[in-house]
């Protein structure tokens, strides 16, 4: 059932693909408690993904990937944002609460981690469900109808008598099916997906995934994919973007990004995935932790960790510059004498 | 079918604690009886009463059998809803009780409904705009008005609102000239049930200080625990999801975070609505109001054991009729309860 991607190679030609959703120089500040003063967790990021198009974002705990993601939906009531966010020829940031809503659900929609979480207790799964339509002003059959389709497709067992059942009586598996079901009902043209098999078991992720692989291939639908787990992103996505302390280190086709990871963050990243014909003792870690945003260190944030860092590192900020078919934020791709 | 029967087996045992607390209560009411100072004969004959009388009024009462036997009649006299005999009016506690709660109820209910008619979403808009200039103001308001005693509030507003201002009647029930026949005994009732409009917002006028007063200091207690519970919910997950899927605000509000934050609250008003007939003994008081407030404060003012402790027994018999109420409403609300609580016959 599950669909392997063929390796692109090198010679092939990029397919051009219509942008989706671009987003550039987008900032996030949160506020800190309430002082009024803020922190900084999203720095500058510029991406596009295209229509149908599967990208990962990854990244460590806290280099900002949840929080980008949203900010496209501009979800966070307390987040300030600033930049462009191009969503069919529409900035987002520039639109009004109401104008926005209507967008969320129908154009952009977004499935969550840990999916008992992100389920009202006191609903049914059919309302919860429905309720995206029902906001729509669909009529309640109508939507109860979609609802049901939507279950079914996605593989609900007993869908029909189960409509009225609460979020408590399904297991981990089938509600991330019913929040996917929640999200992919609005017919959405991006989806966003936060981690959605973090907080489920080996099998069950690999159900979701496969799901979620055949609902986006059938639906045409674009995917932004956001997770720390570089197997998810090797069998799943098209293109990989790595984020590091709040800015995107590099952007780039899967196949080339793994084969050929340009960026020294990356290297230790893929590094660090456990192989089966590897000695345990000898697991690779990048040595010490991310920076807390309020101390970032100056120049690429990356240099105290970094075992390829030059003079230039610590004064310099890298800029995200186009190499070959990827884009990389690294000093080393100018030569350290430059 | 099923359900039907698990609701059932719900309530029947929700009412057989309720008998149990109910016990207990008439329990301590008997000791409080017979540790009280004084002698019960004495108080139930009168204070002129010869030695001969007293002991007649002793034999009469069964008060000479032994304190387990009288325990025992004591419980008995309770279950056919004999509650002793007033000393004040010489009538059946209940047969006044029946004259003055009426009143003292239609206080309450309105006090209730001010409450959380201003509590609830004064509650919601500070948590929503918490950090707000609302949610600022109203905080303040909540603090001072619940540390204010409730004589002191009551006095103030008759003062500015009855007398500098002149907008409410600072005393009584209803005007003269303008009672309705009496069928239930609460004016406001009585007075729509004759059709008669002019008495009706008569008895409203009358009854919208001292209500708003008996309000006030609950109303801070609901939007406290109210605001509290929603910023909890506001911040949790499935609220951005609900947003996520395009809800409105007030959509989000009222289908998903109220709900969610309504379990603390309902909990609190139960044990109010007990505390609120309570407090109605000083609000009826000064705003010299019939009702059971007024003849709990007639009764301990003049020794009358029986019409106190009768009253004590008939509000602890409301506040757990009101606890039986929210347990109900409580597993109406939340679906995880009534699993717990009826068992899977009630899926």
């Amino acid at each position: 059932m599950k669909t392997v991607h063929p390796l692109p190679d090198a010679a092939s030609v990029v397919p051009v693909r219509q942008p989706l959703i671009s987003v550039d120089k987008l900032t996030v500040d949160m506020p800190l408690g309430r002082s009024g003063s803020s922190v900084r967790i999203v720095d500058g990021v510029d991406f596009t993904i295209g229509v149908g198009e599967r990208v990962a974002l990854v990244g460590e705990s806290g280099s900002g990937k949840s929080l980008t993601a949203r900010a496209l939906m501009r979800l966070d009531r307390l987040a300030k944002l600033s930049g462009r966010v191009d969503f069919d020829g529409t900035d987002l940031l520039k639109l009004s609460d109401r104008d926005m809503g209507k967008l969320r659900g129908s154009s952009i929609a977004m499935v969550f981690q840990d999916p008992m979480s992100f389920l009202d207790p006191l609903m049914t799964i059919g309302d919860q469900v429905a309720e995206t339509l029902r906001i729509r002003g669909i009529g309640k059959a109508e939507a109860r109808k979609r609802a049901l389709a939507v279950l079914d497709e996605l593989g609900v067992d007993r869908a029909a008598e189960r409509l009225d059942a609460y979020p408590h009586e399904f297991s981990g598996g089938m509600r991330q099916r019913v929040v996917l079901a929640m999200a992919l009902v609005g017919e959405p043209r991006l989806l966003i997906a936060d981690e959605p098999t973090t907080a489920l078991d080996v099998r069950v992720q690999d159900q979701v995934l496969d799901l979620l692989d055949d609902v986006s291939t059938r639906r045409g639908l674009a995917v932004l994919f956001i997770t720390h787990d570089l197997g998810v992103v090797a069998g799943f996505a098209e293109r990989v973007m790595v984020m590091y302390s709040g800015r995107i280190v590099e952007d780039g086709e899967v196949a080339s990004v793994f084969a050929k990871p340009s960026h020294p963050y990356t290297q230790g990243l893929i590094k660090a995935v456990p192989r089966i014909d590897q000695d345990l003792n000898t697991l690779y870690a990048i040595p010490g932790a991310p920076p807390p945003p309020l101390a970032r260190p100056s120049g690429c944030p990356f240099h105290p960790r970094c075992d390829q860092r030059f003079d230039r590192c610590g004064v310099d900020l890298p800029a995200l510059q186009p190499v070959g078919m990827s884009r990389v934020a690294c000093h080393l791709l100018d030569g350290k004498g430059a | 079918m099923l359900a039907f029967r698990a609701y059932s087996w719900f309530l029947s045992r929700r009412l057989g604690l309720a008998l149990l607390t109910l016990w207990g209560l008439a329990s301590l009411v008997f000791l409080m009886i017979k540790l009280m100072p004084g002698d019960e004969a004495q108080m139930a004959a009168g204070a002129d009463a010869s030695a001969a009388q007293i002991e007649a009024v002793r034999e009469r009462l069964g008060l000479d059998a032994p304190v387990i036997m009288q325990y025992f009649s004591f419980l008995g006299r309770l279950l056919r809803g004999d509650l002793g005999t007033s000393i004040v009016t010489l009538q059946p506690v209940l047969a006044d009780l029946e004259k003055v709660l009426p009143s003292t109820l239609e206080l309450v209910f309105i006090a209730m409904l001010l409450n959380l008619a201003v509590a609830i979403p004064a509650g919601i808009v500070a948590a929503y705009r918490q950090g707000g200039v609302f949610d600022a103001t109203s905080r303040i308001t909540a603090v001072m008005l619940g540390g204010m005693p409730a004589f002191w509030l009551a006095l103030v507003l008759q003062y500015v609102l009855g007398s500098v201002w002149r907008v409410v009647p600072i005393s009584g029930q209803q005007s003269y000239g303008m009672a309705s026949p009496i069928v239930t005994g609460a004016p406001t009732l009585d007075a729509l049930m004759a059709l008669n409009f002019g008495a009706f917002f008569d008895a409203l006028h009358h009854i919208i200080l001292p209500a708003a007063v008996l309000a006030a200091l609950f109303a801070t207690q609901i939007f406290r625990t109210l605001r509290a519970s929603l910023l909890g919910v506001l911040r949790s997950d499935f609220i951005m999801a609900v947003r996520a899927k395009g809800a409105t605000a007030r959509h989000m509000l009222v289908r998903h975070a109220l709900p969610n934050s309504l379990n603390p609250v309902l909990t609190l008003s139960g044990t109010q609505a007990g505390a609120m007939i309570g407090s109605a003994v000083l609000v009826e008081t000064v705003f010299a109001r019939q009702g059971i407030g007024a003849y709990m404060f007639n009764a301990v003012a003049q020794k009358d054991a029986f019409a106190v402790l009768g009253s004590v027994m008939f509000i602890g018999t409301v506040v757990c009729l009101v606890n039986l109420v929210v347990d109900i409403l409580q597993l109406l609300v939340d679906p995880r309860i009534r699993a717990a609580q009826l068992g899977s016959q009630g899926q």
